[in-house]
């Protein structure tokens, strides 16, 4: 009980901030399906794919043949590896949760439950129930945008609504390897500025590994150290398919790092 | 009238409190700490710490800035880390058992840890619920250190650093815990705010809850404070009761006699003659006054001026090399303090 009324509390101070970020989420995927239908369907979007430079396919993971091949359910999958879509969900995730561990620490309001007959453990499981709370709101936010969107836009072509579901959980899964990761930088940091560039710069790399490795092929031996390489939506919105190995993987990063950052927060001083 | 359960009384009733810990009867010493040690790679901020304050007593823990005392509360606290020795809150390891040491605690958080965001009164109901105790004396510490409902009813954002401070004292004695650990309690507060809550922490110490507290006001150390501890660079210099501690300070006596000085004077146990103007002596003397008084009893004295003992020449006497330093010094003109503070340690340390 103590721990959902102290993730409450930490949900309630950022929350403006928050709600911003999934509208911003939420419309952007509503937007896809109207761009989509004025692209003239699965045929306008091939060619003007098949138009732009192997460089620009790469960044926003878009490949006319697989576009042909998936139609629109391929298309709208690129609204969620679109770097706009990956940065709103990872400043809610980053901000998050550099904000309410780091930042309470360089503040000192962490004090005000540690005073208190609250352990360590309760004080940082909060944290975490707060971050997959962000992860499953940021989660859920995408694919609802896009279906109100489907709705309103109605565009030319064919989409399994119940691929969404998924989509959903292949994303949850690296907002959960985000968060995790960031939890594991905020407890080892006593500032929220530290984590936020840490994560930032982390996440700009694993992306640009990720992104590299498509053009390059020398440097698709390092692709399995981005954690993009196991988040795709696409096959997820095509398809229906959600690789266990992609599973197994970002919810173990995503473990790995809350469980590291619970070490760390554990034996850790406060600071002054 | 109480009738047991205490938790079914309204807030603010002053006529029933909850007992002092569940243990039947408190136990004597509320906070022991044995060589507690802090370092931090060369530097030592604490070193070697061994204290026992007993229940039901309001303990001072003094020392200029730098001295080691926030360390020591943040250790006492869990919030850092012992590099060795352990410290114990009612028998309970703060760090290896800090929820249970930490069951009947209230603690003097810094006026800024709040969150800006909620009101005075959120906030309060907040910590009130992560205390686990209901705020028996929310509506006595509001009124006593005149925070309004008004001001409760606003963001913390719009609080002054007295109003902070008057939220942070509520929060920290609301639950009326056993044990209370302040920090610099009335930093911030007027005169006549600082007197009510002096008054309010005496009535705690008569039901039994136990006081620890840092302060830079030592005036009001003395009017509130049973014992103190003294640190210096770390390392605890004193612990006595206040009375004790004046009663070793060295002081300094100012006799004229009617005639001439006798030359015995100086054979007066425990006295050393500071300077000599006619017949006009200057004395310095430490410890018992009675055999210098029995030895002017059979002169004839005209004046004699002994002022009274005071803590902040206890303290001046501490730290008298370390104020002064080479810009001169601050408010330490006494003779005595500079006389004590050649060698403090060996007058002073039990």
């Amino acid at each position: 009980m103590t721990v959902l009324r102290m993730t409450a509390r930490l949900l309630r101070r950022g929350l403006a901030g928050l709600v911003a970020l999934l509208l911003g989420v939420a419309v952007f995927e509503l937007v896809n399906p109207f761009v989509a239908d004025s692209l003239g369907g699965p045929q306008g979007l091939e060619g003007i794919l098949r138009s732009l430079p192997p460089a620009l396919q790469a960044f926003t993971k878009s490949q006319p043949e697989f576009i042909a091949v998936s139609g629109l359910a391929g298309y709208l999958s690129l609204g969620f590896t679109h770097p706009l879509y990956l940065t709103l969900a990872s400043a809610a995730l980053v901000g998050f949760g550099a904000r309410t561990l780091a930042g309470e620490m360089e503040r000192g309001t962490i004090q005000l439950a540690l005073s208190r007959p609250i352990s360590r453990f309760q004080v940082y499981a909060a944290r975490v129930l707060g971050v997959v709370i962000v992860a499953v709101g940021l989660a859920i936010a995408g694919p609802v945008g896009m279906l109100l969107g489907m709705g309103l836009a109605q565009p030319e072509g064919t989409l399994e609504i119940r691929y969404f579901v998924p989509t959903a959980l292949g994303t949850l899964l690296l907002f959960w390897a985000i968060g995790g990761l960031t939890l594991l930088g905020s407890a080892a940091s006593s500032t929220t500025g530290r984590v936020v560039a840490w994560a930032t710069a982390a996440l700009v790399l694993f992306y640009f590994i990720d992104y590299f490795a498509t053009l390059w092929a020398f440097l698709e031996p390092l692709e399995p150290l981005s954690i993009f390489a196991y988040y795709d939506p696409s096959q997820s919105l095509v398809n229906g398919a959600l690789p266990a190995q992609h599973i197994i993987t970002l919810g173990l990063i995503g473990l790995g790092g809350a469980a590291g950052g619970l070490l760390v927060f554990l034996h850790r001083d406060l600071p002054t | 009238m109480c009738k047991g359960d205490i938790w079914l009384l309204a807030p603010g009733n002053l006529g029933c409190y909850p007992p002092v810990m569940g243990n039947p009867g408190p136990p004597e010493i509320a906070v022991e700490t044995t060589g507690l040690t802090k370092r931090y790679g060369e530097i030592a901020a604490l070193t070697d710490l061994h204290l026992a304050v007993p229940a039901g007593s309001i303990y001072g823990f003094l020392g200029p800035n730098g001295a080691g005392k926030t360390t020591a509360i943040r250790l006492l606290m869990g919030f850092i880390r012992a590099s060795s020795g352990s410290a114990r809150i009612f028998g309970h390891d703060v760090w290896a058992d800090g929820v249970a040491a930490r069951r009947d605690l209230g603690f003097l958080v810094t006026p800024d840890a709040f969150y800006p965001d909620m009101t005075g009164a959120a906030q309060l109901d907040y910590l009130a619920h992560l205390s686990g105790k209901p705020p028996v004396l929310r509506d006595r510490l509001l009124e006593t250190l005149e925070l309004g409902k008004d001001a409760l009813r606003r963001r913390l954002g719009s609080y002054s650093k007295g109003m902070r401070q008057k939220l942070a004292l509520t929060a920290a004695f609301q639950h009326d815990p056993a044990l209370l650990i302040l920090d610099e309690p009335t930093d911030g507060l007027d005169p006549l705010i600082q007197r009510g809550f002096e008054e309010l922490l005496r009535d705690l110490r008569e039901r039994g809850r136990t006081i620890f507290m840092s302060s830079h006001d030592l005036a009001e150390v003395e009017r509130t404070c049973e014992r103190v501890a003294v640190v210096r660079g770390g390392r605890l210099v004193a612990e006595e009761t206040v009375e004790g501690l004046k009663r070793l300070q060295r002081r300094t006596v100012e006799v004229t006699f009617v005639g001439e000085a006798p030359p015995e004077l100086a054979l007066v146990p425990r006295v050393t003659i500071v300077s000599r103007e006619g017949r006009r002596v200057r004395l310095a003397f430490e410890g018992d006054l009675n055999p210098l008084l029995r030895f002017l009893a059979g002169h004839d004295v005209a004046d004699l001026v002994l002022a009274p003992p005071r803590l902040e020449d206890v303290f001046m006497a501490f730290y008298g090399e370390d104020e002064r330093g080479p810009g001169g010094a601050r408010g330490a003109p006494a003779v005595e303090a500079q006389d004590a503070a050649t060698e403090p340690d060996l007058v002073m340390r039990r």
